[in-house]
């Protein structure tokens, strides 16, 4: 009996020892690795872009067969701009002959580290940006389905313990399934780990004016208190049938704090007071001052922003470039601005910047206003793509890989977003990606 | 010939014996008759957003939606990723009009249990059960300052009106 007692005894504390304390995300022990940075913002520079007009600097040259060669990305590159026939700017006299003042005093490639060639593998814009997120290439499944290995966004929750509103998927709209990758479908992470997704050109363009602006602002206590008891009522009968729905865990006050900003955000657009960049023309821009209202109010530890104006470049060569100068506009304002008005993240944020996919070597048929022909993605040039980094113990100027020799591929940066927010071990460990090196790893 | 004819009357009697040996009455224990899957159990397909949209507008307005305003509002609830903030700031924005239908309050403090029952067939297509009924009972008695509007935001948000 007293052999029995002690074992009984012995076995419970050797479990108590053993099991570890589970933390309510999920998360085991503590995070297996230092932080380079607290924050990281990745900028999908999506929707397409050449290797020819960005980092190669090629302009028309390469294109058209015009004798213009120069950079139109200088906040992201060292480089002199075009002198010749330039479209892609303002308005002044002609539309684009005015380009945009560069925001930065130092290009992000002076900054931080460039990876000249990467290589995409895949050429469509969800495979592209579901590749990146994931560390998968999107093989098995269809292009209107969730991903089907985890996004980035799951890893850092379930095994960083991040809250909801600590992850923001932020996009310039609803098209090309991006709503579907805030989080995926694989049982061991799923929707309880998932980010939050806005596309703000719609919430706060003209279709949220009309249905969303007017909304009721319920009083916490005596309105939403007992609204949500009865809710959760009616809930836990439901529950019992066995029928849930994908809840990606905002708590009750995190769902009053995105509330509060989505009624805010509507006020400082009618005021014009929008965190936009200097010039914001078009639907990146736009996206991307609110994707600064974003990061300026949540702080968010992973921050993802999809543009994708570029893909204009099917039929009209002349807003590709439009939109690749815009896009280079609004990541100089992205850094410029977490620097100078988020003090949470200044000095200790990353930021990433690579597009999903290139484009063709070869143009279709398809010519503009300044008779300059189109380009789809389908051939390997489409599959070449660079990155630039910088942050908190980024090496500065540094340049790898280029036209000869390629380095890198779009799912190793999955590992490296988890390599920087210390959790790279525990994503590794998972043994769901494509690839187990960081970009860090390859240099 | 004789035998032919007793053939025959041995088969006759041979098909009525079979037929009327394979009777047995039902046995009746004089109890209730219950059925045995629960009440909401046929509801297992999740509305569309669209679907949702136009059900709860429908309701709400006892009117259709246009298709125009079906697609903004969809785009709307799709442009945000936590879908329950997103029906919400939907909803309120339709309290918010001065078109909605929903009964006064004192009209759903005057008879508490029509209106709960009325409630549940309106956005549930499904009878009160008696726990339910116990639960909203009490709450609403001891809530005197929850409106109808509320009552009818929780079904409307509710997991069970996202199903059909």
């Amino acid at each position: 009996m007293k052999r029995r007692s002690f074992l009984k005894k012995s076995s419970l504390a050797t479990a108590a020892i053993s099991v570890p304390f589970i933390l309510p995300s999920g998360r085991l022990f503590a995070a297996s690795g230092m932080r380079m940075s607290d924050h990281v913002v990745l900028v999908a520079f999506a929707g397409g872009v050449r290797q020819q007009e960005s980092i190669l600097q090629r302009y028309l040259d390469d294109s058209q067969s015009y004798p213009s060669a120069g950079n139109i990305l200088y906040n992201l590159f060292d480089g002199s701009p075009p002198t010749d026939k330039i479209v892609y700017g303002t308005k002044n006299i002609i539309d684009g002959d005015t380009p945009i003042p560069k925001i930065l005093s130092q290009s992000l490639e002076s900054q931080g580290t460039t990876f000249r060639e990467i290589n995409a593998s895949a050429v469509g814009h969800y495979a592209g940006v579901n590749a990146m997120l994931t560390g998968n290439y999107m093989y098995t499944q269809g292009l209107r389905n969730k991903p089907m290995m985890p996004t980035i966004f799951e890893y850092l929750r379930r095994h960083q313990g991040e809250k909801a509103t600590k992850t923001w998927f932020i996009g310039n709209g609803i098209g090309n399934s991006i709503p579907l990758l805030d989080y995926s479908t694989h049982a061991e992470y799923g929707a309880s780990y998932g980010a939050n997704f806005l596309a703000p050109i719609i919430t706060f363009g003209s279709d949220g004016e009309k249905h969303l602006k007017n909304a009721k602002v319920y009083h916490p206590e005596d309105e939403l208190d007992p609204m949500y008891k009865m809710k959760y009522f009616l809930d836990n009968v439901w529950y019992s049938q066995g029928k849930a729905l994908p809840n990606i865990g905002n708590t009750e006050e995190e769902k009053a704090e995105i509330k509060s900003f989505v009624k805010d955000m509507f006020d400082k657009t009618a005021a014009g007071t929008i965190a936009h960049p200097p010039v914001s023309d078009n639907g990146d821009l736009r996206t991307i001052g609110y994707a600064c209202e974003v990061m300026k109010r949540f702080k968010p530890t992973l921050t993802v922003v999809y543009l994708s104006n570029v893909d204009g470049c099917h039929s009209n060569f002349t807003s590709y470039l439009e939109s690749l100068h815009r896009a280079d506009h609004g990541v100089g304002h992205i850094w410029d601005y977490i620097q100078n008005n988020i003090p949470a993240m200044a000095n200790n944020t990353t930021m990433m910047v690579v597009p999903e996919h290139g484009r063709n070597l070869d143009s279709n048929n398809i010519v503009d206003g300044n008779a300059f022909t189109g380009y789809d993605h389908s051939d390997a040039n489409s599959r070449r793509i660079f990155s630039s980094i910088i942050g908190p113990g980024i090496d500065s100027n540094l340049s790898i890989g280029n036209q000869n020799n390629t380095v890198g591929d779009i799912v190793n940066l999955t590992p490296t977003i988890a390599e920087i927010l210390g959790c790279k071990t525990d994503v590794v460990n998972s043994g769901l990606l494509a690839s187990n090196k960081s970009l860090f790893d390859l240099i | 010939m004789p035998t032919f004819k007793y053939f025959i009357l041995f088969f006759i009697f041979l098909f009525l014996f079979s037929v009327s040996s394979c009777k047995k009455e039902d046995v009746i224990y004089d109890i209730n008759q219950l059925q045995s899957s629960s009440y909401n159990a046929n509801k297992n397909k999740l509305k569309s957003v669209g679907q949702y949209i136009s059900i709860v507008y429908a309701n709400l307005f006892q009117k259709a939606l246009s298709s125009n305003e079906l697609v903004e509002i969809t785009r709307c609830i799709e442009s945000i990723g936590d879908k329950q903030v997103a029906h919400e700031i939907v909803l309120s924005n339709f309290m918010n009009r001065q078109d909605v239908i929903i009964p006064s309050d004192s009209m759903m403090r005057a008879d508490l249990d029509l209106f709960l029952e009325e409630t549940y067939k309106r956005f549930f297509v499904r009878n009160i059960t008696e726990a339910e009924r116990e639960f909203f009972l009490n709450f609403l008695n001891s809530n005197p300052h929850v409106s109808c509007e509320m009552v009818y935001m929780s079904f409307a948000l509710s997991n069970e009106y996202q199903f059909y």
